[in-house]
C-alpha cells in the first residue's frame, strides 16, 4: 500500500502481482479477458448471447478455450436505445450470479459506468468492475472498496458513456492517457480500493481516431512502465478495420498482430471476442520472451 | 580394469527442459537413469564417460555440458564446457548422485579402430576398478521422419549393435563399418568402437533397457557387467 504514494509523486511503483477475485498473477502471466454480452445490439456479436442460455454456453465455450476472466456487459458502448439502471441489472445480474455458481474460481468482471450495478453485481460475486467509460460516476472506486472488487481505470478521453468521437484533438494523446488513468488509479485508491487490484487501459477507439489508436499502440510501453498492470481491449475494434480496410467479421487477423504487439510491450491483460485465438497468439509471445515453455520441442533435438 | 559398463544415447532431449512443458522421452530418460545407477551401484573407484566428438581429449573432471548452444531456458554460462556425448554423460553422473573420481574423455568421429582399441585399454588401465559410461547414438536414419530421412540398411545396422550388446558378444561392434556408420548419421561410431574394447575375452552379463528409435534416431539404453558384479545378486 505504501508504494503507490510516492508513485504519484513520480517515483517508479514496482511491477507486482494483480489481485482479481480470490486468484493472483504475477507480471508474466497473460491474461484473457472473454467477451460476453448480454446485449441485443452489441457490434461484433449482434446478440448471439442475449438468451441466457447462449450466454452460459459461451461461458463455458470460453472456459475450455483458456478465458482467465469473463467481462460480462449489460449495455452496448455505442450510441443506441437507453438501457437504464433498472434494465441493466435485470440484464447482469442474475447471470454473474449463475456464472459464479457454475465456476467458483473463475474471474468475473463486469463492464459498467455505474454505481448502482456495480453494487449489484459484486454482492452477487463479480471480482473487477471494468470501468471503460473512464470514471464518469465517481462512485464506482468507493463500491469496489466496499466489495474489496478491481477497478479498471480507464481512458474514454472524457468522453460521456456511449459517445462516439467527434473531432477529438490531443496535443498528446499517450499524455492525455497517462494523465486521466493515472488520475483515476489515484482516486481509487484514496477510496480504498486495494492497489494490487486496479488496472489501467488506454481504451483503444473510446475518445479517439484510429490513429490515436495506433499511437497508444506503439507507446504501450509507455503506460506499461508506470507498472500499473495494463489491460487493452482491441477485439475487432474499428481502429483495426480502418486500417485494414475490412468489414467486422474480417477483423481477426489485425486484432490478433495488435494484441501481439501489446503483449510484447507489456500488457497483461486482454479483452477479446476469439479466445482461443488470442490465448495462442499470448502464449506464443510468451514463449518468445521466454516466460512460458513452448508445448513440446524435439525437432532437430533428438 | 573396466568392471561394468552403461550405455546411453546422447541427444540433447535428455535433458528435461529442452523439450518444453511436455516430458517428451520420459522413458528414455529412465532407462538412462535406470542404467546410470546400476553403473554406480558396483563401487566402483572411478566412472569414465566415453563419448564421441571432434576429436580425441581428456577434459577436466569438473568439465559440464553447455546445453545453451540447443536452446532451452535461459541458464547460468557454464565455466568448463564439455562436448554433448561426454556432459550428458556427466550430467547422468550427477543426476544419479555420483560424486566419486570421475574421468571425462571424448573419441573422435574420425579416429581409426585402433585408436579406439588402444583408448579403451587405457581407459581400463586408469583404475583398479573402472565404470565406463558410454555415450553413443546410432544411426538417425530410421524412419521416413527421422531426422535423416529413411535409409533401409539403418534398422538392420541398429539390429547389430543391439545383438552385439545384448548378448555380451561385445568384439562384434568392431564390425560396424565406419563409412556406412557415417551414412547413416551414427554419432556413436567411435565411442563404440572403445565399448567394444573393454571385456576383451570376459563374458559379461548384459540387460538392455531401452531400444527404440521413436524419433526416427535408434537409442539403446543397456548395462553391461563382470558375471559377478551384477549389482542385482544379493551380498552386493
Amino acid at each position: 500500500m505504501s508504494a503507490f504514494p510516492r508513485a504519484i509523486d513520480g517515483e517508479p511503483r514496482r511491477p507486482g502481482v494483480l489481485r482479481l477475485g480470490r486468484r493472483s498473477f504475477d507480471v508474466h502471466q497473460r491474461l484473457v479477458m472473454a467477451i460476453v454480452n448480454r446485449t441485443p445490439d452489441s457490434f461484433f456479436d449482434r446478440g448471439a448471447t442475449w438468451d441466457e442460455d447462449a450466454a452460459m454456453e459461451r461461458v463455458h465455450t470460453v472456459m475450455k478455450e483458456g478465458a482467465d476472466i469473463i467481462d460480462i456487459g449489460g449495455v452496448p458502448a455505442a450510441p443506441g436505445a437507453e438501457v437504464d439502471v433498472v434494465e441493466e441489472i435485470r440484464r447482469t445480474v442474475p447471470f454473474v450470479a449463475a456464472v459464479r455458481d457454475a465456476y467458483p474460481d473463475v474471474v468475473i468482471s463486469v463492464d459498467t459506468w455505474r454505481h448502482e450495478v456495480a453494487r449489484e453485481v459484486c454482492a452477487v460475486g463479480a471480482d473487477l468492475l471494468n470501468d471503460s467509460w473512464g470514471g464518469c460516476d465517481d462512485r464506482l472506486a468507493e463500491v469496489a472498496a466496499e466489495f474489496d472488487a478491481a477497478l479498471l481505470c480507464a481512458h474514454a478521453g472524457g468522453l460521456p458513456p456511449r459517445t462516439r468521437p467527434f473531432r477529438v484533438a490531443y496535443e498528446d494523446v499517450m499524455a492525455d492517457v497517462l494523465d486521466r488513468t493515472l488520475t483515476l488509479a489515484r482516486r481509487a485508491v484514496a477510496a480504498g480500493v486495494d492497489p494490487s487490484r486496479i488496472i489501467i487501459d488506454p481504451a483503444h477507439d473510446f475518445g479517439k481516431n484510429t490513429w490515436h489508436s495506433l499511437e497508444i499502440t506503439r507507446r504501450l510501453d509507455e503506460m506499461v512502465a508506470t507498472n500499473w498492470p495494463v489491460l487493452v481491449s482491441l477485439s475487432n475494434k474499428d481502429f483495426v478495420g480502418e486500417t485494414l480496410d475490412v468489414p467486422i467479421d474480417e477483423r481477426l487477423p489485425g486484432t490478433l498482430a495488435t494484441t501481439a504487439v501489446c503483449a510484447w510491450l507489456g500488457a497483461r491483460v486482454f479483452r477479446a471476442h476469439h479466445v482461443r485465438q488470442t490465448r495462442q497468439a499470448l502464449d506464443m509471445v510468451s514463449a518468445i520472451r521466454q516466460e512460458k515453455m513452448p508445448a513440446r520441442t524435439v525437432r532437430g533435438l533428438a | 580394469m573396466i568392471v561394468s559398463t552403461a550405455l546411453c544415447p546422447s541427444p540433447p532431449l535428455l535433458v528435461r527442459d529442452l523439450s518444453g512443458a511436455d516430458p517428451a522421452a520420459v522413458e528414455l530418460r529412465q532407462a538412462c537413469a535406470t542404467a546410470v545407477a546400476m553403473l554406480i551401484a558396483t563401487a566402483p573407484d572411478m566412472i569414465a564417460v566415453v563419448g564421441s566428438a571432434d576429436r580425441t581429449q581428456t577434459w577436466p573432471a569438473d568439465a559440464e555440458l553447455d546445453i545453451s548452444a540447443y536452446g532451452g531456458p535461459p541458464r547460468p554460462r557454464v565455466g568448463r564446457p564439455a562436448p554433448l556425448a561426454v556432459g550428458l554423460g556427466a550430467l547422468l553422473l550427477d543426476e544419479g548422485g555420483y560424486t566419486g573420481p570421475r574421468l571425462l574423455q571424448s573419441v573422435g568421429h574420425d579416429e581409426p579402430l585402433s585408436a579406439c582399441v588402444e583408448l579403451a585399454a587405457e581407459v581400463s588401465a586408469s583404475a583398479a576398478r573402472v565404470g565406463l559410461l558410454v555415450m553413443a547414438d546410432g544411426t538417425a536414419r530410421r524412419t521416413l521422419k527421422a531426422p535423416g530421412y529413411l535409409d533401409e540398411r539403418a534398422v538392420p545396422f541398429d539390429a547389430e549393435i543391439q545383438r552385439a550388446v545384448s548378448t555380451g558378444d561385445l568384439t562384434a561392434l568392431h564390425g560396424l563399418d565406419q563409412t556406412l556408420a557415417r551414412e547413416l548419421m551414427v554419432t556413436g561410431w567411435s565411442a563404440l568402437q572403445v565399448l567394444a574394447g573393454t571385456f576383451c575375452d570376459r563374458e559379461p552379463d548384459t540387460k538392455v533397457l531401452y531400444a527404440d528409435a521413436s524419433f526416427g534416431v535408434g537409442y539403446l539404453v543397456a548395462v553391461v557387467m563382470a558375471a559377478k558384479e551384477d549389482p542385482t545378486e544379493p551380498g552386493r
